[in-house]
């Protein structure tokens, strides 16, 4: 008895300093107590080594799960991760509501100009009904070109366009096989869509597919790169609706940017698209548009003017104008109260412009920091009329030779 | 030295066996109630003698992020928390700066620049019978 004693209470010690032991091997719990939630997480326990996400969002202060859910006292892997909006990314349209929302973040209010998610959802890139509305009139579904379906079913009640609302759009309840097709093959690009397999296709789905640069990263210097991950890599052939990759492999910007067949001017091939389309146009302007054609307006008269008329400038002076929150959060100029910039059409801020003292302007490259600067047509031999603003007018005189 | 019998020896590692294992077994259990993996935030920071902080002096608190202010009418503290979205916020010549979101405040904290909408929060500090500060941020 005494013998099978001595035997357990050695088994038992030695299962103790098993347990000890493989107690020792896990990781010390790292506690953080973001200030915004005021909760403690232990994320940072296994995820020291990921990078901050931005100015924006300093870890100590919003911490993973106020972005991320999960289980923010759990440190079993499965456990921690369980609860995870969006999996490794919580700005998929799907989640963005919850993870990045709240009227103090990005679902706040059309008069602060901080409904940013009201606005993707209703974008066209996130919709695409201007490619369904097309496509379904042009193989006889629909009998008008208005937009009725988007990708997903949405509705918004205060929108200033005709559209207050669109269907889901369901290729599989389409009775055209083309249509089908075009469901099938057609819908890589609107902006949750999963990407397209391949390298320069590489870009995450919601907010990150345009503000994640790298990993881990948001960001509002954003490069064409990213713009190319969807635009310029190819194009649908509607005949039998298949993508088709681009067959060249630029290595320069000036190829890269358009596809071989394309014409374009300088400005449009050094300066990043986020230089002169404005956040309306590419992010939404809250409401429901038909197409893209709808939504983009910024045309070259925006920065050269007409013959007779200078570009539409404004003098900052209201501290919380709009373009100082965007060069807040993208540095690369110091705008202060009294200096004068372009502003298009629509009143939006280009804020990385400015008006010299000769009387020419100044753009700075919101993704490359480079200074451009450039004349207003008044003055020039351009006889172009400030009626024809579309690039092809523009083409005839100033397209690149290549 | 008298040699220990088998019998003896037995005795002695069953017993050590047990008193290690008993100790391990509480050594565990005790850092077990121990643990608070989610224990209520510090609300009171002793911040020392108040002789530290002379009259007209403006310092920079780490533990809470706090500007401690001595002045003719005595101590108050400023939360360096940004209202907006909890960034600490950056003294600057004319007031204070959030670096994430922009908001900017006066010197006494009040809103000079959104997106913040609330002043920066006033803390409340009492010098205790010893001559000691105590701030307190709730």
């Amino acid at each position: 008895m005494k013998k099978i004693l001595t035997l357990a209470s050695g088994l038992l010690l030695l299962t103790l300093v098993f347990a000890w032991w493989l107690n020792s091997r896990e990781p010390k719990p790292v506690k953080l107590i973001p200030t915004l939630s005021g909760q403690p997480e232990y994320c940072i326990t296994c995820h020291a080594d990921v990078p901050e996400i931005s100015a924006s969002h300093p870890v100590v202060t919003f911490g993973c799960v106020s972005c991320h859910g999960g289980e923010r006292l759990a440190l079993d892997e499965d456990l921690a991760h369980s609860t995870m909006r969006g999996g490794a990314n919580p700005s998929d349209l799907s989640v963005v509501e919850a993870s990045c929302g709240g009227s103090n973040c990005h679902s706040g209010s059309e008069a602060d100009d901080r409904h940013h998610i009201q606005r993707v959802m209703t974008s066209v890139q996130s919709t695409y009904a201007g490619a369904i509305a097309n496509i379904r009139y042009t193989f006889g579904a629909q009998t008008d070109l208005n937009a009725h379906y988007g990708i997903n079913a949405i509705t918004d009640d205060q929108t200033k366009t005709d559209i207050t609302s669109l269907f889901a759009f369901d290729p599989a309840s389409e009775t055209n096989p083309s249509i089908q097709k075009f469901g099938e093959n057609c819908l890589t690009c609107h902006i949750n869509a999963t990407p397209r397999e391949g390298e320069t296709y590489d870009r995450q789905t919601g907010c990150a597919a345009c503000h994640s640069t790298e990993q881990h990263t948001l960001a509002t210097a954003i490069p064409y790169t990213q713009c190319n991950a969807c635009h310029n890599r190819g194009n649908y052939d509607l005949r039998t609706m298949t993508f088709t990759e681009r067959t060249d492999h630029p290595t320069q910007r000036i190829d890269d940017y358009y596809q071989p067949i394309a014409q374009f001017t300088q400005c449009e091939y050094t300066l990043d698209c986020v230089d002169c389309h404005t956040r309306s146009e590419v992010m939404g302007d809250g409401d429901l548009h038909a197409s893209q054609k709808d939504i983009q307006y910024v045309t070259c008269k925006t920065c050269h003017g007409t013959l007779t008329e200078l570009p539409l400038t404004k003098t900052l002076t209201n501290p919380n104008d709009i373009a100082f929150r965007m060069s807040f959060l993208n540095p690369i100029v110091d705008l202060k109260p009294g200096d004068t910039i372009i502003v298009t059409e629509n009143g939006e801020p280009l804020w990385n412009t400015r008006v010299l003292s000769d009387g020419t302007y100044e753009m700075i490259g919101k993704a490359t920091s480079q200074y451009f600067t450039f004349k207003p047509v008044i003055g020039s031999s351009c006889t172009q009329s400030g009626q024809d603003q579309s690039s092809a007018y523009c083409h005839e005189c100033h397209a690149v030779e290549r | 030295m008298s040699e220990i019998s088998r019998r003896d020896f037995l005795k002695l590692a069953r017993d050590g066996f047990l008193y290690l294992s008993g100790a391990l077994t509480l050594g565990g259990l005790l850092r077990f109630l121990d643990y608070d993996p989610n224990p209520a935030p510090t609300t009171e920071f002793d911040l020392g003698p108040a002789l530290n902080y002379p009259l007209n002096s403006r310092t920079l608190l780490s533990a809470p992020q706090a500007v401690l202010l001595h002045t003719e009418n005595g101590f108050s503290a400023l939360s360096l928390i940004c209202t907006h979205l909890g960034c600490t916020v950056e003294q600057k010549t004319d007031g204070f700066t959030c670096p994430c979101h922009g908001s900017r405040f006066g010197s006494n904290g009040t809103v000079t620049n959104g997106p913040a909408e609330k002043p920066l929060q006033s803390l409340r500090v009492e010098v205790t019978d010893e001559g000691n500060l105590k701030l307190f941020t709730a």
